[in-house]
């Protein structure tokens, strides 16, 4: 049994996470630290969990009772976090984007190697059942070679919305490191590493602050061509209204030589009408999927599905993203 | 004062003058077509026999006709030595989209419609398709204020590897053909000018690669209003070509909305007999078959009545211009910056 430590309820994934940790017939929720944003909602979670409650998570680091650590702090606490959590010998689930900058991304997964703890960082998509499925298809040759992945990766709205959660921090690029593209382009990206099992060359991307006038960035554009011949087209951001009925929006179109994949939502869904559509998920595989892995490796020692150095990767695409954006230069990675 | 019938002869009797223009010309009741010219006599033969005209393999003769309009239904590259020279015998011109293969071309056309104090107009359809024209629409009276806008346009090219369309110096390539319908469609959208454009290319079927041409082709084009658009044209979309669909893919992000046209949302009515027809009313159609009707009856109008169309030969050398950007800047592998723009000049729905 493993006994995981929630760390902060500042990204909102932790009330996905948490419930899943505590269901999983290998692990229990053992205990929550309250730190950064919501530290009210972890405390009112630590009670419907029966899980220990610290106000701090250098003490609940301090708790020898806990195998691992699910962190879901703000993004620029990531590293403070997490290398905290290695020396304490605790196992990693660190939410995405993996750190601010690619040095604290090192730093990180240093102090992970050097104390011996697993360290993964989620990105959901690629363990959703439609895009399990496209990728063994692909791996069969029923499309031909891939040549063309179009990949919607989007968030409803600008999580401030969100009710009773202060996400306040997600229009703050210091703590989050960027805006809507930082806070769902990842997603996007994690899938086109997974399904290209290629990587970038060059990457040319357009993001901005263009709806909602936030002090962040709300949408971005990116097309990035990848060492195999593949071209992808990335959208991300919260381009999506307020009166936008789905959550997120995880959408691909992949052409190969020989046909298409026209994957419409990665998470399978139904709407119900009444005074507005509202539409639930059915299937939530994907958090799942993702809290097994980790455990699995940690029980069987062996490397989580998708590593710190992967996370680095992701980042060090975003990143020039970012940066290509800002110079309007395409940036060749 | 204009004669009764505005007297039109026709050059180029292929496929998308038996495909779109015939049916409309046919259907115009001031409109007496004269006479057809198309290098391959069995072709004009044929359509003169429909309209009961007469019809030529010399341009020299065809253009000795009384004429008020010829119409330039042919190859890419035909159409600018075949427009000057119809407008330097007197004649105005309605050339289909691209307005030619390279902007400079374009720029002689223009140079000559203003001297010869004739029309230039160039069929960019999607300003009169209804959908467009609707969401266009919608936009203004709505006050959607797009930020972004994604068009991708979708196809199989039915045609074998060995047709014009598939030579890069006759056509200019999936860029030049389907890119100016979109590039043309973002200027209209965002009505303001382009500052900067990204493409990459990719060639993918055989007969793209046996002709060195691009046959995908993905474009980020930056406006000057801080607005970005995403053309993205295909003709290696692996659908069953036999079906003759075309993929409309719309996406515009707003501040005050977002609208999507995605044809996978859309009703189509397909048709299966002995076998398969084109649906006869589809979003899978690259033009409603209305639109070019709408489109020749408002150049015929602005011939007659002496108007200014809501696209000029001078938005189509724009469009051709940030297509061939894209092109070089695949090549080059960085984005290229576009010359300033007059300011665009906003018009009446036709």
């Amino acid at each position: 049994m493993i006994r995981f430590g929630i760390i902060s309820y500042a990204h909102p994934h932790a009330l996905r996470y948490v419930p899943t940790i505590n269901n999983s017939p290998t692990a229990e929720v053992y205990a929550i630290s309250g730190d950064g944003s919501n530290s009210n909602v972890a405390k009112r979670e630590a009670q419907r969990f029966k899980a220990k409650f610290y106000e701090n998570y250098e003490n609940l680091l301090k708790d020898e009772k806990v195998d691992a650590v699910y962190i879901a702090i703000e993004t620029y606490r990531h590293k403070e976090v997490a290398i905290r959590a290695a020396e304490e010998k605790k196992h990693i689930l660190l939410e995405k984007p993996i750190a601010l900058t690619l040095d604290d991304a090192d730093e990180i997964i240093r102090a992970a190697r050097k104390n011996d703890v697993k360290l993964m960082v989620p990105f959901n998509p690629r363990f959703t059942t439609p895009l399990m499925k496209v990728k063994d298809m692909i791996k069969a040759g029923e499309i031909g070679e891939l040549e063309y992945i179009y990949t919607i990766s989007e968030y409803v709205k600008p999580p401030i919305f969100l009710e009773g959660l202060d996400l306040s921090w997600f229009l703050d690029e210091r703590k989050a490191g960027g805006g809507g593209f930082m806070d769902t382009a990842p997603h996007g990206i994690d899938s086109l590493l997974w399904l290209t099992e290629s990587e970038p060359k060059r990457i040319y991307a357009d993001i901005g602050s263009k709806i909602y006038g936030f002090p962040v960035d709300d949408i971005g554009i990116a097309v990035l061509e990848f060492k195999n011949g593949v071209v992808a087209v990335l959208n991300a951001g919260w381009g999506n209204p307020k009166g936008y009925s789905y959550g997120l929006e995880i959408k691909y179109h992949l052409m190969g030589k020989e046909g298409f994949f026209d994957i419409r939502t990665a998470y399978p869904d139904f709407t119900v009408y009444q005074d507005k559509a509202e539409k639930i998920y059915w299937e939530r595989t994907d958090v799942e999927n993702i809290v097994n892995l980790f455990i699995q490796s940690i029980i069987q020692n062996k490397d989580p599905p998708i590593t710190g150095e992967d996370a680095k990767k992701n980042l060090a695409i975003v990143l020039a993203a970012y940066k290509s954006s800002k110079t309007r230069k395409c940036i060749y990675l | 004062m204009m004669k009764e019938k505005l007297r039109v002869g026709v050059i180029g009797c292929g496929n998308i003058f038996n495909l779109a223009h015939k049916h409309v010309l046919k259907k115009l009741e001031n409109v007496k077509v004269i006479a057809f010219m198309d290098i391959k006599e069995e072709r004009a033969k044929q359509a003169a026999k429909e309209f009961n005209a007469s019809y030529y393999t010399k341009l020299d003769e065809f253009l000795d006709l009384d004429l008020d309009v010829v119409e330039i239904l042919t190859p890419t590259y035909t159409h600018a030595e075949l427009a000057i020279k119809s407008l330097k015998s007197g004649k105005h011109v309605i050339v289909e989209k691209p307005i030619a293969l390279t902007s400079e071309e374009a720029e002689k056309m223009i140079k000559t419609a203003e001297k010869e104090s004739l029309n230039l107009f160039v069929g960019h359809v999607r300003r009169f398709d209804k959908r467009w024209m609707q969401i266009k629409e919608v936009i203004k009276t709505r006050n959607i204020l797009p930020m972004q806008i994604k068009k991708s346009e979708f196809q199989r090219l039915p045609f074998p590897g060995d047709y014009w369309y598939w030579k890069p110096d006759k056509s200019g390539g999936v860029a030049i053909d389907l890119g100016v319908h979109i590039t043309d469609f973002l200027r209209w959208y965002f009505e303001s000018e382009p500052i900067e454009v990204f493409g990459i290319g990719k060639m993918i079927r055989k007969e793209a690669i046996t002709n060195n041409t691009y046959d995908h082709f993905t474009m980020i084009i930056k406006f000057d209003g801080g607005q970005t658009g995403i053309a993205e044209v295909s003709w290696a979309y692996p659908y069953p070509a036999r079906y003759g669909v075309f993929y409309h893919y719309l996406d515009i992000i707003g501040k005050n909305g977002r609208i999507k046209y995605i044809p996978m949302d859309t009703p189509i009515i397909g048709i299966v007999k002995n076998q398969f027809e084109m649906p006869r009313f589809s979003p899978m159609l690259s033009t409603f078959p209305d639109a070019f009707e709408r489109e020749i009856k408002h150049f015929l109008e602005c011939i007659t009545k002496e108007k200014e169309p809501i696209v000029t030969a001078y938005d189509s050398k724009i469009a051709l211009e940030i297509a061939e950007k894209a092109i070089n800047s695949t090549k080059k592998g960085e984005p290229i910056k576009m010359e300033p723009q007059n300011p665009c000049i906003k018009k009446e729905v036709p």
